[in-house]
């Protein structure tokens, strides 16, 4: 049998609020193998990576490595301001005498790359590069460690389709050398194409093991399970115009969005696909009126003013906000505090000079029970509860009350797989009540399962409209990467 | 008390002592003398008292402000320009009501000089931690001016106002000593300080851009308009203390009325973890230190010095403490 490269045996990870993200997980994988760790959103993946890679110490169990392990983390851990050699050597930097030996370190930087076919300009600042060459930048910097064991945290995220291929070269190149490698994805093309073993996660345990050339609807089956709770059902309802974007211009660089028109009717759920970074930002940006565009908005038939969210908010928007931690919730505060936020100047809760506690409390108590939110009090604090329900306390608050239009952005991203059936039920259930629902997702099955209308988002402008009824994986797929239909 | 509290307090207590006995005094006796010089009598708890009420002011200033996100630390500028307008005032009003006018224009003054530093922060996105240090600045030189040209009052030494007719004086709260109502004042300065930020709709609007900014942003809170508003009423706490000190203790105006207690203020604060009813509690202790240190000096022979170690330590600890509590692990 071959020699390890590592070694986990019983893993057990449990998180402070007695969050179990693992239970038991045996993984071996070989050197010079390409391993996927496949699983739905918080199934455990990346706790078992952190762990594979000494990022994270679990509760008990025992992780055996060959030797170093690296890791290129799915959203990218750059210094944005220094160029591409100094990043791939922080804190390695050849020396001459007491002097760093700059023209020694980029010379480095440019044969590494050569060697593991990793074009880099090692002069170029990382913030001018796209998410392609910053990720070829992460790989390096990892590899420059020469690590026995190479773990990728969803690395296809962010790239388009013909950079996937690239970096799935650069992977066998990498494994034929001996590297083991070790990919954490939950997107079941990708596997197909280059995995020799896949074990599949489903909350916490491992689900299933495969080899090459199994079945992807055999993995899907794993991942999911099929203990999924049904989703709401779908109500037909006449709709009415609601929401209008039209020529909207925003957001800078590669993900700038250049002249973007959209209609969002009431009673219909309007999917944004995408690949990461092709405009999806600055548009949720420019509804929330949180960062400057061009063009015009106007909900109900009238216009949005630029930079005033609190207008938005009196006319009827709320946001299920991409980042929840960042954007969207205030850790330290309670939830009864987290729910007030954005309706602390309306009736019932404000209104007045003072806030109205006992409001506050039934709209909690209503909130918490409607998402089946696990706090332990309403006065717990937000930082107490898990991802999982903190996005549903996120999206009980935007839609606590009856909006006119719901902005919802990746709305069920990082959370278990029943939290997200959840979440995905009450949006179809707004849209059933009439409410204009804009979901802005990276994950095309989601958008597959309540989205009305798909609109695909290809460097900024629309590159494609299609129907429920006529969801096509293949033709949007194309849409995605910017081939243009016949 | 946590056990962490319990722990920077004995840690104080040991640095403390050992800096005694590096000055080459007996820490017992020194702590004793401290003692005597803060609460040996009538006249000593008064004088803490006093010194409790003109920490209190600036405290709870500093604490409005770092609510809101933002650092005061120009509450002695506030201080001087809030004493100023009240020892001008006060000195030149006829008739009633002088005191109620010198507290009210050296409350506006200090809020003036508070929004000076708000409205830079709100409309240009400029630092009020700089802002309010050169306003400090500019407050003592802007006293100086007045004083010694265009304001000076006949027969003046100094860069001083006349001394105040008794109708602007604070009524005292004890005979033979300098305890005024500006005590109470503070206490229930900070009782409703400690309503507006729990209860009201703009201490929860405050409260949240000082947590999370870019929350409270999307939330559709101002954030410039908090800036501003949040600094006027820090300046407005600290001009009306300044106005105290003048009404109440010095009875006329001299620009070294505020001998740092704005900065002093900063460690009260944060001892008081911002929250007002604590920071009475802090402000009391901090008096001791500060109202028994001459004592200890004289009897003791432990200079003062020792005083401001140990206030420094406090907030050292202070932040050593938050550093562990934030270790805490949580799942990502």
């Amino acid at each position: 049998m071959d020699a390890f490269a590592l070694e986990l045996r019983g893993i057990v990870k449990t998180y402070a609020g007695g969050v179990r993200a693992l239970d038991g997980v045996d993984v071996t994988i070989a050197r010079g193998e390409i391993h996927a760790l496949c699983g739905e959103n918080g199934a455990g993946k990346t706790t078992l990576a952190a762990i594979a890679a000494g990022r994270l110490r679990p509760t008990s169990g025992s992780v055996t490595r060959a030797g170093n392990a690296g890791f290129v983390p799915q959203h990218p851990h750059l210094v944005d301001r220094l160029r591409v050699w100094e990043n791939v050597l922080l804190g390695r930097e050849p020396r001459r005498g007491l002097r760093l030996d700059e023209r020694a370190a980029r010379e480095d930087v440019a044969a590494l790359g050569a060697t593991y076919g990793l074009p880099v300009d090692p002069r170029a600042r990382v913030e001018t590069l796209d998410a392609g060459a910053k990720q070829r930048v992460e790989i390096l910097r990892e590899l420059a460690r020469e690590p026995a064991l190479l773990i990728l945290d969803e690395p296809t995220s962010a790239l388009a389709p013909a950079e996937s291929d690239v970096l799935f070269d650069v992977l066998r190149a990498l494994a034929a050398r001996g590297t083991a490698v070790l990919v954490v994805t939950h997107d079941l093309g990708d596997v197909a194409a280059y995995a020799e073993r896949i074990t599949v996660l489903r909350a916490g345990r491992v689900a299933a093991r495969f080899e090459r050339g199994a079945q992807p609807a055999a993995i899907a089956g794993a991942m999911i399970g099929g203990e999924l709770p049904a989703l709401a059902a779908r109500t037909s309802r006449a709709t009415a115009p609601c929401f209008e974007a039209r020529g909207l211009e925003a957001g800078s660089g590669a993900a700038a969005l250049r002249g973007f028109d959209l209609e969002v009717r009431g009673g219909e759920i309007v999917g944004i696909a995408g690949v990461e970074g092709n405009g999806q930002r600055p548009l949720a940006d420019a509804i929330a009126g949180v960062a400057p565009y061009r063009g015009t908005l106007h909900l109900d038939g009238r216009e949005l003013a630029p930079g005033r969210p609190a207008a938005r908010i009196a006319a009827g928007l709320r946001t299920i906000a991409a980042d929840r931690q960042r954007e969207g919730l205030i850790l330290d505060w309670s939830v009864l505090e987290n729910l007030a936020l954005g309706d602390q100047r309306r009736a019932p809760l404000g209104g007045g000079l003072t806030l109205h506690r006992g409001a506050m409390r039934d709209r909690s108590a209503s909130v918490v029970e409607r998402f089946d939110v696990r706090a332990p009090s309403l006065d717990a604090r937000v930082s107490m509860l898990s991802g999982g329900n903190q996005q549903k306390l996120l999206a009980g608050r935007a839609l606590a009350e009856t909006p006119r239009l719901l902005l919802a952005c990746e709305p069920t991203r990082g959370i278990d797989v029943a939290a997200a059936a959840l979440l995905r039920s009450r949006l179809i259930e707004a849209r059933n009540a009439g409410v204009a629902v804009l979901a802005i997702s990276l994950e095309l099955d989601e958008l597959f399962e309540i989205a009305d209308r798909i609109v695909v988002l290809f460097r900024g402008a629309g590159a494609g409209e299609f129907e429920r009824g006529a969801f096509d994986r293949a033709r949007i797929g194309a849409a995605m990467a910017g081939v243009r239909g016949r | 008390m946590t056990r962490s509290a319990w722990a920077a307090l004995a840690v104080l207590a040991l640095v403390g002592a050992g800096a005694t006995l590096l000055a080459g005094a007996n820490p017992l006796a020194a702590f004793a003398a401290l003692l005597r010089g803060a609460l040996g009598g009538p006249q000593q708890i008064a004088e803490t008292l006093v010194q409790t009420a003109s920490l209190l002011f600036p405290a709870l200033a500093v604490a409005f402000a770092l609510r809101a996100g933002l650092f005061n630390i120009g509450a002695d500028g506030q201080a001087v320009v809030g004493g100023l307008a009240a020892g001008l005032i006060g000195a030149a009003w006829p008739g009633a009501g002088a005191l109620s006018a010198a507290l009210a224009g050296g409350t506006l003054a200090g809020a003036v000089w508070g929004a000076l530093a708000g409205a830079l922060r709100a409309r240009f996105g400029g630092s009020e931690v700089i802002a309010t240090l050169m306003l400090n600045i500019l407050a003592g030189l802007l006293a100086t001016y007045l004083l010694s040209g265009p304001l000076r009052a006949p027969g003046a030494d100094g860069p001083e106002t006349a001394t105040l007719p008794a109708s602007a004086w604070l009524p005292l709260l004890a005979q033979d000593t300098r305890l005024s109502f500006a005590l109470p004042l503070a206490v229930l300065l900070a009782l409703a300080l400690q309503f507006v930020l729990a209860r009201t709709v703009y201490g929860f609007e405050l409260r949240a851009a000082g947590k999370a900014p870019e929350v409270a942003r999307r939330a559709g809170i101002d954030l410039g308009a908090v800036a501003f508003s949040a600094l006027s009423f820090s300046g407005a706490i600290a001009g009306l203390g300044g106005a105290t000190i003048v009404t109440g203790v010095l009875h006329r105006f001299n620009p070294a009325l505020s001998p740092g207690y704005g900065f002093i203020g900063i460690a009260v604060a944060l001892v008081g973890g911002l929250e007002p009813l604590r920071i009475i509690v802090a402000a009391f202790g901090f008096a001791i230190l500060q109202s028994g240190s001459l004592t200890m000096q004289a009897f003791a022979h432990v200079p003062r010095d020792v005083i401001a170690l140990l206030e420094g330590l406090a907030i050292v600890a202070l932040a050593a403490r938050r550093a562990f509590v934030a270790r805490a692990p949580v799942p990502p």
